[in-house]
């Protein structure tokens, strides 16, 4: 897509389905961990310190050019820069694949299973499914600039929601005291519940702010962190945490493409006005919450206005200014304009196309089939299990097996993508020095020299936007869009060489 | 200018192909002829496989998924 690279983050969830005592979470990533870099080689693992939460050998870049690591106990794969929606649909897949692959290499499917959510019904943690979007450094991040995009971010959930039953007590999980026992008991709780059986969408009980730039505890509509991972003079990262993980191809094809089309209208000041609500945060819980999915939002002008028209008029605007840009713009406004109209036909015109949908389908029929109630545990069970990444066991993947939900990518181009990064981007690059490094063996050196190296002087270090390979200096990708594959190339064959320098800010490439 | 002859370069040499390969059928959910997915057979559960999978999920995993709070 135009002037766009997009990036997923996604952790996931781990089911203990046994109850052996030393089968935990924590040692079945890291077992994954090792088995993904140690023993199938599909990446190299990190063997210097990357922050205070990540010492050495807590990760590292795939081949793919992606990377997996554990983070506050979750796996967590970041997919390589994309400048293509194909490309994104198809490496975020390929790290649900490598996953599940090494559970069953590891012969641990019975014990496991890997889940592509953002909820625990009974903790009421939340983990995340965040989004990255490559601007140029002029755009604006003030409220004026954000606060255009934020009508769209809220009122987006009516087809990127992955649907959930009940709501979280509160957000972190935090217990208030009317929640304890002797204090009466969890009937604030149990009155909220009822009130609230389905919400559409995962995350916005967690969300309490419209603009921060840290994450837990005060999780955002807009993360406003500044951190490009690339040349600061000339890019910005806008990063969003509101967003749920998705399972449906479309969706996921649908909150990259809808979002990178906003940010185009935005940058080009064409984004529609007049939209602000007073209170965004108490906006997007109120139409995650809504029973009736009616989706009414009040203005701060006063006027009434259903999130479908809201999503109509960006739609509108899109369409006006973008019609014919390019063959994944045309795809996205059509399949846009497209669900927004179904929705207005009832969930079940997007049944397979959106999360929240399907998935209510799914238990609709199970419920109505086997007389449970809406607070039975075996719904909170299926909700789970909607999002397990086993295509035998999930039931997302029980839908596109029967045919019941669109497919956007193939199994051949997600395989492909588990050990292939994208081709135009500096993904590229990267891939081909990770591939020098596992070919070289370097990637084993605690194992193989730790009695005459230094373990603190690793091989090689890898990093998104900077590399470096023993005795030579730092190889930069301060540019996403370029590939540097030649750069890359030489750099590994011709040992001392210096990379072609580039001056952080490449002042002819604007 | 020489980087989008490098990225053209680098994908017109491969059998990537950057596209959507989309096999909506259309129509239709119940009630709805113009467009939407098909909305999946489960009057009979007994005798769908969507529901056969349902049926195997633990009722109680979801007390079992203890999960830390992320980001």
């Amino acid at each position: 897509m135009k002037n766009r690279i997009f990036g997923i983050e996604t952790e996931y969830g781990l089911l203990i389905k046994t109850e052996e005592t030393e089968v935990s979470p924590a040692w079945i990533a890291r077992r994954i961990i090792q088995h993904l870099f140690g023993q199938k080689k599909l990446g190299v693992i990190d063997w210097h310190h990357r922050g205070h939460d990540e010492p050495p050998g807590n990760g590292g870049f795939l081949l793919n050019a992606g990377r997996m690591y554990v983070d506050m106990g979750h796996l967590e794969y970041a997919s390589p820069e994309c400048h293509s929606l194909w490309d994104l649909l198809a490496v975020d897949r390929a790290g649900d694949w490598l996953l599940q692959d090494c559970l069953e290499d590891l012969g641990l499917t019975e014990l496991v299973s890997i889940m592509k959510n953002n909820i625990d019904h009974v903790t009421d943690a939340t983990f995340g499914c965040h989004e990255n979007y490559l601007v140029t450094r002029e755009f604006p991040f003030t409220y004026e600039g954000l606060g255009l995009l934020m009508p769209f971010l809220v009122t987006r959930q009516v087809f990127t929601g992955a649907g959930r039953i009940g709501m979280a007590r509160s957000a972190e999980g935090w217990v208030g005291l009317d929640d304890i026992k002797g204090r009466g008991g969890d009937r604030s709780r149990k009155s909220a519940e009822e009130a609230v059986i389905y919400q559409i969408s995962q995350r916005p009980d967690y969300i309490v702010n419209d603009f921060f730039e840290w994450v837990q505890g005060n999780r955002a509509i807009v993360n406003t962190r500044d951190e490009p991972l690339a040349d600061p003079e000339r890019f910005r990262r806008l990063h969003l945490l509101m967003g749920d993980s998705n399972m449906a191809e479309e969706t996921t094809l649908l909150k990259m493409g809808t979002t990178g089309l906003v940010l185009q209208l935005i940058e080009d000041g064409h984004a529609p006005t007049g939209l602000d609500f007073d209170d965004p945060v108490q906006t997007l819980r109120g139409i995650s919450r809504d029973q009736k999915r009616e989706w009414m939002v009040t203005l701060s002008t006063g006027q009434h206005l259903s999130a479908l028209d809201i999503q109509e008029q960006f739609w509108e605007a899109a369409n006006k200014h973008y019609a014919g840009q390019d063959e994944e713009t045309d795809w996205v406004l059509t399949h846009w304009e497209s669900v927004v109209k179904d929705l207005r036909k009832g969930y079940q015109a997007v049944v397979g196309r959106v999360d929240w949908a399907s998935k209510l389908w799914l238990l609709e029929n199970f419920r109505e089939a086997e007389k449970l109630e809406w607070d039975d545990s075996w719904l909170k069970s299926l909700d789970l299990e909607y999002h397990n990444v086993d295509p035998q066991a999930g039931l997302y993947h029980g839908m596109t097996e029967e045919g019941d939900a669109p497919r956007f990518t193939t199994n051949e181009l997600v395989n492909l993508s588990k050990v292939n990064p994208p081709r135009n981007t500096r993904a590229f690059g990267r891939s081909e020095i990770i591939g020098h490094v596992i070919k070289e063996g370097w990637a084993d050196f605690l194992e193989k020299t730790a009695a005459h190296q230094d373990p603190r002087r690793p091989p090689y270090v890898i990093n998104w936007s900077v590399l470096q390979l023993q005795d030579n200096p730092p190889f930069v990708m301060a540019d996403p869009f370029r590939t540097y594959v030649k750069e890359s190339r030489d750099y590994c064959t011709e040992g001392a060489s210096p990379p072609i320098p580039e001056p952080l800010s490449n002042k002819q490439d604007k | 200018m020489e980087q989008t002859k490098e990225c053209a370069q680098m994908v017109g040499s491969l059998d990537r192909k950057e596209r959507p390969v989309d096999h909506i059928s259309k129509p239709s959910g119940p009630g709805d002829q113009e467009s939407g997915p098909k909305r999946p057979e489960t009057g009979s559960p007994s005798g769908d496989n969507l529901m056969k999978r349902m049926k195997k999920v633990d009722p109680k995993q979801a007390e079992k998924y203890r999960q830390r709070t992320g980001e």
